[in-house]
């Protein structure tokens, strides 16, 4: 049995709950409260994902697990498209970080430059709206490959809160595009802040 | 006057898409029948953006409470009173709206007189740049045309067609189309360049 | 923007009492930065006049700028032992701190906002509820509301006509009653205190006393953040977004008869902190 230690409002175990809900994989929850004593789990932050007596920590692995583990069909993870697949895993570990700070920041008050990362922010939103922009002109849908993968996914989250912390998507129609794309994808699930409406 | 604010291609039917012009926020939405809108990104009974709503049909519902606001920006349906017939008042304020050429034209003041008719483009991607459009304009020669805030320029050796409008001080939202089939891609990459171009002048 | 004295007058919440460290922390209110000081369990509150006066009732940390008429409001549950006490963490919201407790007293955004949680589109209709103005307690009322909810609690298991009393006790403060799964005999109480930073900047400090043996303190915060970050894209995206007191500006409907008094009562206090500027009284 898949269990998820979850933080309703963590864009990261978001990632995780919609990529479980995409693969129609029933789990349990496992409520965490980062507020205000910021409990853990005994293996470290969530999202923390158990699979029977293994472990996964941090998002980007728990989601390339499940889709080597738990999607028979591959296409989540395809091999063709595992160099771009991977690069854009490592966008959302790093530059799309600043949009999780900044997020903190606005919304619970954390310690941080709010213009500063909305600044960084606001340049990782471009540098997808370009791929993306550009992915369109030869005529693909996705960041990677032919159909919606695991980099979608990890990606998604920080693009669709960054209103959290006043960014729009005014000035990013290929990744306005591309959202509604992947919300209409069966079995999509929202978070708070991500309207089931669309 | 009228005022490009968007390719057709990135409002496909049933998508809504949020504008800033001059900072005044619009609400640019393509229902079923494919004739494009653009209203008010705001719903007359809370004030709540439209441009968060969610197109079902021909209509455009507002996410807060499905008020549902048809072609004509009258409301026609208020869920929380399913019997209600909902008086002719009550609708959202559209601005004049038309499309030519691949782009997204508003009237904001009614002043633009029948709508433009342009020549036809295929869409490259809408870019905001933090330059106002004199910086651009000085790294781009570009020749006016007789179409309303609209340029023909040669970026990089690719033809071009650059609708612009501002969406507030110091900023410029370019939308780019080429002449040329097959042009697409390197005319992006143009642009990107252009963009850095204007934006390290800017800084400078 | 200088707050009024409608504004000035009022009790207001600066977090729970929790969230103080011992020693000095700084808070901001109404546009005026505080220092609050803690030692043990008394606080001192400075701004930049005398010190502010203090009163720490329902668990959380209360203080005012002007000479409130009456005390911090009455909260008869919270002497009840058998309820618990839940404090659900503060959240910052870029809108005016009215807009946030008119959207408190609304029920007709649950199927469209809190979709399949405390409203379907299934089922939309708002009810006719009653609404009262009690001047003896310089309160208002909004009773007899029901509403199909498909999951009304952290512990519901199904859907369930849920019935609601509101009760706003000040400007930025108000609370919600509401049949819990557990005891329909009884109401759980759903606070939300606002603290009103700038006119457009607001502090959420939602709190609950409710009847449950069942949910966990996190399933319990969770279910409420979850909730309000609902609502909060809502908030931030309502223009404009300061709180229209003109006539004509916005368009109430008979669901919005606690709205409608809630503003009634705004205007009649004067109060104008986190109010849209009229026009239409020169």
């Amino acid at each position: 049995m898949l269990r998820l230690h979850d933080y309703v409002l963590s864009a990261e175990c978001y990632a995780v709950r919609l990529m479980l809900a995409l693969l129609g994989l029933a789990h349990e929850r496992r409520a965490v409260d980062l507020y205000p004593g910021a409990a853990t789990t005994p293996w470290g932050d969530v999202p923390v994902l158990e699979d029977g007596d293994d472990v996964v920590t941090d998002p980007g692995l728990i989601l390339t697990y499940l889709a080597r583990a738990h999607d028979p069909s591959g296409r989540w993870l395809p091999a063709e498209s595992a160099a771009v697949v991977s690069r854009w895993l490592a966008f959302a570990a790093t530059d799309l970080t600043a949009l999780r700070d900044a997020r903190r920041v606005a919304i619970l008050a954390a310690p941080g430059d709010l213009d500063a990362l909305n600044r960084k922010g606001y340049m990782a939103l471009r540098a997808l709206d370009d791929h993306l922009a550009t992915r369109r002109l030869e005529g693909a849908d996705w960041l990677a490959g032919d159909g919606p993968t695991v980099a979608d996914i990890a990606v998604f989250p920080a693009v669709m809160l960054s209103h959290d912390s006043g960014i729009g998507l005014e000035d990013f129609p290929s990744l306005n595009l591309w959202q509604r794309r992947l919300r209409q994808l069966p079995g999509f699930v929202g978070m708070p802040g991500i309207p089931d409406y669309f | 006057m009228w005022v490009p604010i968007a390719l057709g291609r990135d409002v496909p039917r049933g998508a809504t898409r949020a504008v800033l012009l001059e900072g005044e926020e619009l609400v640019v939405w393509r229902g079923e029948a494919g004739t494009v809108q653009v209203w008010e990104d705001r719903c007359p009974h809370r004030g709540m953006r439209l441009s968060f709503g969610f197109v079902r049909g021909d209509a455009l519902n507002c996410l807060y409470h499905g008020w549902e606001y048809g072609a004509g920006a009258s409301c026609r349906r208020i869920p929380a009173h399913p019997d209600l017939t909902v008086p002719p008042t009550i609708r959202a304020k559209a601005f004049a709206a038309t499309e030519t050429g691949g782009l997204i034209l508003v009237d904001r003041d009614g002043t633009g007189g029948p709508p433009p008719l342009m020549l036809a483009g295929l869409p490259v991607a809408s870019l905001a740049i933090a330059a106002d459009p004199e910086t651009l304009f000085q790294l781009v020669p570009a020749t006016p045309r007789p179409d309303p805030q609209l340029v023909e320029a040669t970026l990089d050796g690719v033809r071009f067609h650059l609708g612009w409008h501002v969406p507030g001080p110091g900023r410029i939202m370019l939308h780019a189309l080429v002449l040329d089939p097959g042009a697409e891609s390197r005319a992006l990459i143009a642009l990107h360049k252009l963009r850095s171009e204007a934006e390290a002048r800017r800084a400078a | 923007m200088t707050a009024e004295p409608a504004a000035l007058d009022q009790w207001y919440v600066l977090g729970a009492i929790g969230d103080f460290p011992q020693g000095q922390s700084s808070r901001r209110l109404l546009g005026t930065n505080l220092a609050v000081t803690r030692a043990g369990d008394r606080f001192t509150i400075e701004s930049n006049g005398p010190p502010a006066a203090v009163r720490t009732d329902y668990g959380h940390l209360w203080t005012t700028l002007g000479t409130p008429a009456r005390p911090v409001f009455d909260l008869p549950e919270s002497r009840e032992s058998d309820r618990r006490a839940v404090y659900c963490g503060a959240v910052t919201v870029r809108a005016s701190g009215l807009r946030l407790i008119e959207n408190f007293l609304d029920l007709a955004h649950f199927p469209y906002v809190h979709t399949d949680i405390l409203g379907t589109e299934a089922r939309p209709e708002v009810a006719k509820y009653e609404v009262e103005q009690r001047r003896d307690v310089d309160e208002l009322w909004a009773t007899k509301c029901e509403f199909f909810q498909p999951k009304a609690a952290a512990a519901s298991e199904g859907g369930q006509i849920s019935r609601y009393m509101y009760r706003v006790v000040s400007p930025f403060n108000v609370m919600l009653y509401k049949t819990p799964p557990a005891a329909p005999d009884r109401w759980d109480v759903i606070a939300l205190f606002v603290q009103p930073v700038e006119p457009d900047l607001s502090i959420a400090h939602p709190y609950m006393l409710v009847i449950d043996d069942i949910s966990t303190d996190a399933e319990l915060i969770g279910f409420q953040q979850m909730i309000f970050l609902q609502d909060k894209i809502v908030l931030e995206n309502q223009r404009p977004k300061l709180l229209p007191l003109q006539p004509g500006r916005e368009t109430p409907t008979r669901a919005d008869l606690s709205s409608v008094l809630y503003r009634r009562w705004l205007k009649e206090k004067q109060l104008r902190y986190g109010v849209e500027e009229r026009t239409d009284l020169a």
